[in-house]
């Protein structure tokens, strides 16, 4: 963010892909496809209390870790394709990043894609709650390294 | 494809729908309804179908409330000023009204908060006085949590055992058989009288028949029951009826629970403080009787005015016709439904009897995402355990998706709405 950039260089396509959505359904369509190719995926087993986001109204479970050459880790799995969608969108931005990075970042990639204007409150929150989530969980991780 | 707006939607049907087959004149009900002339924020036009959690509120009951406010706001029960006469007229002839509407008299109305509280007044007020360890307590897979935690949390603190009436899973219905057998030796028997999420009404009549035989009181949950049906407490034979205002067109936060002359003189305070004391001293103090007793602190007057204004509202039309006119949707939306790829009904609006509630499930598009995805389209759905996880369990399934009708809403609705599923299970669901 040094260079004035608002997010990751890695969501500047998936930002562009989600604005020149033709409307929310399109959006939501797409959100579906990024849910079935989550690439950093919680399986369901490693579901617990511990890693449960709290505030969303579907089930939604978050691990955060960093790899061996100390960079962030996002999975993440829900049970409705839209808050799973999310979760992917997000895992692309953060994993590979630093955890001060992550720990910094704004949510507001998920303005400019479209999304959070077309999600209801509780939805919206729930996305907020996610990300506060993570970045919690990368500042803590950014101690570590 | 793309769907079609609503005002799109068949026009040939308006005439149809503006008077409704059994007579009902619909559009000229929907004119008192101000909110459903709504558009969205993307444009489409608002159909409410939420109208198991709460309902829209007439005009009248919304000016009932406001003219409260705006010309002789006062506490009631207080003060000789000519504005707490007013304020305490009008909260007793809400009352009044509100008692008539449900067969019954003034004096066996206790106003709540709701049907929660109702419930709630009954564990405190009556259970903790009256029964101790060992005594029974009859609940339903079907009851709401309401009807459900108050007794759980009486049953930690007394040793009341609690037993629960299964559900036929085919039919959908209380498993009555089962009912017989759980009511032997009981001395409460707490059931809801339309389930919120199958729409199903119980067997009251049967209930209360089997459960008095056994010398238990019964408790009659009937937010659900009561926008749909005209309940009268005196002739049901029930001992406790609890009713929320904000389902039938009321306003929230204003209910009440009905209770005979019996029953409530084995009552205490469930909460106590102002307005329910005959003396105060340092040595103590006296309470008031029946439903003053149980009506603690500043009544929520302007909610009972709107309530009263509400009763008065749906008393000047047929609940028999309503009746008819909210179960022909939910029957056709229901088997519409249960036609389209991977969507499952959970209850039976064809029975006849139907609150007019019908729950739902796609096999994969998640009940949040369906939800979100019909909202896309204007239609307001409710989506979750419905406050009924037992029933949940039952029914082997987590969520469900439940469009519930009232007065106000048409076949042309609908008929959209079913369109619009079909829409979004074809772009969205895994083939």
């Amino acid at each position: 963010m040094d260079d004035g950039r608002r997010w990751p260089e890695q969501l500047d396509s998936i930002v562009e892909e989600f604005s020149s959505c033709f409307d929310s359904m399109e959006r939501y369509e797409l959100l579906f496809q990024y849910a079935k190719r989550n690439p950093s995926p919680l399986p369901v087993e490693e579901w617990d209390d511990r890693n449960q986001v709290h505030g969303c109204q579907s089930r939604a479970h978050v691990s955060c870790d960093l790899d061996d050459e100390g960079q962030f880790v996002l999975r993440g799995g829900a049970d409705a394709q839209i808050v799973q969608g999310l979760i992917a969108v997000t895992a692309i931005a953060v994993n590979g990043m630093s955890p001060s990075y992550v720990a910094a970042m704004s949510p507001e990639f998920a303005d400019s894609m479209g999304i959070r204007s077309s999600l209801t409150p509780s939805r919206a929150n729930g996305f907020l709650n996610m990300f506060k989530r993570v970045q919690e969980e990368a500042s803590s991780l950014s101690g570590r390294t | 494809m793309v769907p079609l707006a609503i005002h799109e939607f068949k026009t040939h049907n308006l005439l149809r729908c503006s008077v409704d087959d059994m007579g009902m004149d619909v559009e000229s009900i929907r004119k008192d309804f101000p909110i459903l002339d709504r558009k969205l924020p993307n444009g489409k036009q608002l159909v409410y179908f939420d109208n198991a959690a709460t309902s829209q509120k007439p005009q009248c009951v919304i000016d009932a409330m406001s003219e409260y406010y705006s010309e002789y706001n006062s506490n009631a029960h207080r003060a000789n000023h000519t504005l707490a006469d007013e304020a305490t007229t009008a909260l007793e002839g809400a009352r009044k009204s509100i008692s008539s509407f449900f067969g019954t008299s003034p004096e066996q109305m206790v106003y709540t908060s709701g049907a929660t509280e109702a419930i709630n007044l009954v564990s405190y007020g009556w259970a903790r006085e009256n029964l101790s360890s060992g005594d029974v307590i009859v609940l339903t897979e079907m009851e709401h949590h309401a009807d459900i935690v108050p007794w759980q949390q009486l049953s930690k603190e007394k040793g009341v055992e609690v037993r629960y009436v299964p559900i036929d899973t085919d039919s959908f219905t209380l498993d009555m058989d089962a009912f017989e057998v759980a009511v032997s030796g009981a001395s409460l028997v707490c059931v809801v009288h339309t389930s919120n999420v199958l729409g199903i009404r119980n067997p009251i009549e049967r209930i209360v028949e089997l459960s008095h035989s056994q010398g238990a009181r019964v408790l009659l949950d009937c937010a659900q029951g009561a926008p749909h049906e005209r309940i009268s407490f005196d002739q049901s034979g029930v001992d406790f009826m609890a009713i929320s205002a904000h389902k039938m067109g009321g306003p929230t936060g204003i209910g009440c629970l009905l209770v005979k002359r019996d029953a409530m003189e084995q009552m205490t305070p469930f909460m106590t403080g102002g307005s329910m004391i005959k003396t105060v001293s340092v040595e103590g103090s006296t309470f008031q009787e029946g439903h003053a007793m149980l009506e603690t602190g500043t009544p929520r007057i302007a909610e009972a005015i709107g309530w009263g204004a509400a009763v008065e509202w749906l008393d000047r039309h047929d609940m028999k016709e309503i009746h008819s006119h909210i179960n022909r949707i939910a029957s056709w939306t229901a088997e519409q439904i249960s036609e389209i790829d991977g969507i499952t009904v959970y209850g039976d609006p064809t029975r006849g009897d139907s609150s007019g509630a019908v729950s739902f499930l796609h096999d994969s598009i998640q009940s949040q995402d369906l939800a979100l995805l019909l909202d896309e389209g204007g239609f307001a759905v409710r989506t979750g355990h419905h406050c009924a996880q037992p029933l949940m369990d039952a029914l082997g399934v987590p969520s469900t998706n439940r469009a519930s009708f009232w007065l106000y809403n048409t076949m042309d609705e609908a008929e959209a709405f079913v369109e619009h599923l079909r829409y979004v299970v074809d772009r969205f669901s895994d083939k």
